[in-house]
């Protein structure tokens, strides 16, 4: 098989809604700033939870963020970050799907845990469980208020048809879920798509709200969430020795992805190149990760490599850098195998430290950040950071932003189950035409 | 896409449904017309509009063999894992890995690709919080302070494992040391076969060299029956896919899985090929969640997609088999969409959700399972079910009865809530 020349695969747009900023531009100043987006948790009265704050999105007007009523009606707080996202990086990039184009256009994105809300669980407890014990009878209960509105958001799709309704997008189109990767897994997916020519345009993201009653309470049964409740805005430490969990946050990440030639043609403002991705499966535990980084480091690699590129052009890496124990110590260890002797001038940061973990949107909201990076020539920080760890001593950017040509980044995203995600952005100076 | 000349080959299937655990047993049933539709179990149906489904027999250790993973993974997990495994077993694939060396197979391993389509979420998860929102509804410190204080005392600490819609690629990689790359696809009914085309796209790129793609879902609980009836989708009695007095779908329930690799990979270790992938098309119609367009235009441009794909013209199509999910606007706007490339010149149609109901994200894959038995066998099992064809929809070759595929190649529908339509086109080996 005779290798063949890859398309290369611009990004022209750029959306972000996080606990930050509720612009791209917005959470970049805030990044810049080690801003952090953590506090006592707003939406629900988390007081009785053994973590009670989160990194929650602020003050997002939803109703301006989305025009269409009726969208708006069927859509959850993910899907209103999502379309708000998109949107953004759609004028961003200062283009759109067209009558005549719109199947030359796709979408893929990273969904959320797909558990109904706890409003709806209430209504379902009433009725068909007021002793605690489900009897489906219950819901034959002429008096029972199930609503097909909220049935429709809870479809695991439905982020993508709301998305693909919205923007008129009539190509591939596709939502995956690798937990805490899969934000990171739909842009590679995108990637893969331009690639192969089944479409000329992706929206490509990722969006989650995991900050209600029953998804923090997936986390804190696993004890997996930072516990410092007199202190929510250093909580996110990744690295730092006496990290003790991550920070559960929310919103949304997306880029515009586009054929090269045909972005240069049209003028458009190119961030980066996506220009590779891998990923692969640690094997190892459910929840944990590998101690010696065998999984993420086949991901790195495969990234590397469908990049036409060696570990030497890295010089920035966004970090999955949760703030737990052993996320932080694991990925070190595959950065350190990887870089080898090198990793002394590769400069980390996880910008979990201001944002908190986006769980789904994590692996996109970071890859908009490693282009945004590359562009400003500045490397966002690792806030929180004052004690150092024996085992995570990798270059971490720490106090400030640092200035500095990236000619090529990596975004790791590493998810429960052990699903590893790596896309490599570069330079578009680095790109030959 | 391109191919760069290389042949991919399907070489292990493996599939679990109400109709059986075996591609054999679920074969006989579609030869013999029997449906597995028959009154649930699970629940009381006394009190419900619908009463009917096709529920998987086989109990939990069955599929599962380890009990330890019973408390950790939900139902459809169990599906997915057990026709996952059974089809790299078919495949003979972790039996060609034994007589490798540690170096060799750490590659093999690294080398080796699981995709993934999957329903996700379930309702009765969240029942687990129900006794606690009892308690916690009369709790004098207030509800949301007793249900925050009281979680870890209630419910058990695996509830976010048990439902991480990603369980099964995890479990299937973690049992089968699987390294490579990977992807769990959450797309409703296409999701299965989804999984499939990313698999063979994943060896076209050279991302692996072979890749298991499973489909599976349990959405036959009473709520999903509950909505899908208030929305006028389910019918009462087995789906009738075509018929004029169609009257909706019924929930099945299970899981299939298909191995791929490359032909010459597959002609070295000696492994039996059951069929070669050629191509597919992915379109969405910007429909909305639920809502179609009724001219089947998605419908038409994912076939069109999947033939010039594959490399392959319309009279070069031995068989169809449709969604056919027994719905009125599904069935139209499918029916429209299969004309609009195929004029009059259409290939025998058939669908098999009569014998096995609707498995969401299964669905598909669990059709091309079938389809690729059909073909060995040189036979389409007819649509048991089918009273009196539509002929508004449906002028074309639709029967009761099993006939005679016109060619080599399978065209398989399969299509979704968010407008989507995905089609694959495979060649059978007889």
């Amino acid at each position: 098989m005779t290798p063949m020349k890859k398309r290369s695969i611009a990004v022209t747009g750029i959306g972000m809604v996080t606990p930050v900023g509720n612009t791209a531009a917005d959470t970049w100043s805030g990044l810049l700033a080690g801003k952090s987006g953590a506090a006592p948790t707003r939406s629900f009265d988390a007081s009785g939870f053994s973590t009670t704050f989160s990194a929650e999105v602020k003050d997002f007007d939803a109703e301006s963020a989305v025009p269409s009523r009726k969208l708006l009606k069927y859509a959850s707080r993910s899907h209103r970050f999502a379309l708000a996202a998109a949107a953004e990086a759609l004028a961003d990039a200062g283009i759109a799907p067209t009558e005549a184009d719109s199947h030359r256009w796709g979408l893929a994105v990273g969904a959320g845990m797909l558990s109904v809300g706890y409003e709806d669980l209430t209504v379902v407890h009433d009725y068909a469980a007021p002793d605690g014990v489900f009897d489906a009878d219950g819901l034959m209960d002429p008096g029972f208020p199930g609503n097909v509105v909220n049935f429709c958001r809870w479809q695991s799709n439905a982020g993508q048809a709301l998305l693909t309704k919205q923007f008129g997008i009539r190509g591939y189109a596709t939502s995956v879920h690798t937990a805490c990767a899969s934000g990171g897994q739909a842009i590679g997916t995108a990637l893969k798509v331009l690639r192969r020519g089944q479409c000329d345009f992706m929206l490509a993201g990722g969006f989650d709200s995991m900050i209600n009653p029953t998804g923090i309470s997936g986390f804190c049964l696993l004890g997996a969430l930072s516990t410092d409740n007199d202190n929510p805005t250093g909580a996110s430490r990744p690295f730092d020795a006496t990290r003790n969990g991550f920070v559960l946050g929310e919103g949304a990440g997306f880029l515009v992805l586009e054929d090269w030639e045909k972005a240069v043609a049209r003028g458009a403002t190119i961030y980066a190149e996506l220009a590779g991705d891998g990923n692969s499966l640690s094997c190892y535990r459910i929840t944990d990760s590998p101690p010696d980084g065998n999984g993420p480091i086949q991901a790195i690699r495969q990234a590397l490599g469908d990049a036409g590129i060696t570990a030497a052009e890295i010089d920035y890496v966004n970090a999955h850098g949760t703030s737990t124990q052993m996320n932080d110590r694991s990925e070190c260890a595959a950065l350190k195998a990887v870089f080898d002797g090198r990793i002394d001038e590769v400069a980390v940061s996880s910008t979990k430290s201001s944002m908190g973990h986006l769980i789904a949107a994590a692996g996109a909201v970071e890859a908009a950040v490693c282009c945004l990076a590359i562009r400003h020539g500045l490397a966002p920080m690792n806030a929180n950071y004052h004690t150092p760890d024996p085992d995570c001593d990798v270059n971490l950017i720490t106090d400030a932003p640092r200035p500095m040509r990236i000619r090529a980044a990596l975004s790791n995203s590493l998810g429960f189950g052990g699903s590893n995600s790596s896309l490599v952005f570069r330079h578009p100076e680095e790109v030959q035409a | 896409m391109k191919k760069a000349g290389e042949k991919i080959v399907i070489t292990g299937s493996g599939i679990v449904c109400g109709a059986g655990a075996s591609v054999a047993e679920v074969w006989e049933r579609l030869e013999k017309g029997e449906t597995a539709v028959a009154p649930f179990t699970r629940f009381d149906g006394t009190k419900w509009p619908v009463k009917v489904a096709a529920e998987v027999q086989q109990d939990n250790r069955f599929l599962v063999s380890d009990r330890k993973l019973h408390k950790t993974i939900s139902r459809t997990d169990m599906f997915g894992i057990y026709a996952a495994e059974k089809a790299l077993d078919d495949s003979g694939i972790p039996q060609h890995r034994e007589e490798l060396g540690a170096a060799e197979t750490e590659v093999f391993n690294d080398r080796t690709g699981l995709i993934v389509g999957t329903g996700g979420g379930n309702y009765h998860s969240n029942y687990d919080f129900l006794p606690l929102m009892t308690e916690a509804k009369a709790a004098p410190e207030g509800e949301m302070v007793h249900f925050g204080r009281e979680l870890g005392n209630q419910v058990t600490p695996m509830w976010l494992l048990k439902n991480l819609p990603n369980n099964v690629l995890c479990h299937v990689g973690i049992r089968g040391d699987y390294k490579g790359t990977n992807a769990c696809i959450t797309n409703q009914c296409v999701s299965g076969v989804l999984a499939v085309a990313e698999g063979a796209a994943a060896i076209w790129n050279d991302e692996a060299d072979r890749i298991a793609a499973a489909g599976h879902d349990a959405p036959f609980e009473p709520e999903m029956v509950y909505y899908y009836h208030r929305l006028g989708l389910m019918s009462g009695e087995a789906p009738r896919p075509f018929d004029a007095a169609r009257d909706g779908t019924v929930f099945g329930e299970g899981a299939a899985a298909v191995v791929l690799e490359r032909e010459s990979n597959a002609r070295a270790r000696g492994a039996k090929v059951l069929g070669e992938f050629l191509g597919f098309g992915c379109c969405g119609e910007a429909s909305g969640i639920l809502d179609l367009e009724p001219d089947g235009d998605g419908v038409k441009r994912a076939i069109e997609a999947a033939l010039a794909d594959a490399g392959i013209t319309a009279d070069q199509v031995g068989f169809i088999c449709a969604h056919g999910n027994g719905n009125e606007a599904s069935d139209a706007s499918e029916s429209r969409g299969i004309r609009g490339v195929f004029g009059e010149n259409i290939p025998p149609v058939t669908a098999f959700k009569w014998a096995y109901g609707h498995l969401i994200a299964a669905s598909g894959i669990a059709d091309l399972v079938m389809v690729l038995e059909a073909l060995k066998r040189g036979l389409i099992p007819g649509i048991a079910t089918l009273g009196e064809v539509d002929l508004r929809i449906s002028p074309f070759p639709i029967s009761r009865q099993a006939t005679a595929p016109r060619g080599d190649v399978a065209l398989l529908i399969c299509r979704g809530f968010g407008g989507m339509n995905v089609v694959l086109v495979v060649r059978g080996v007889s």
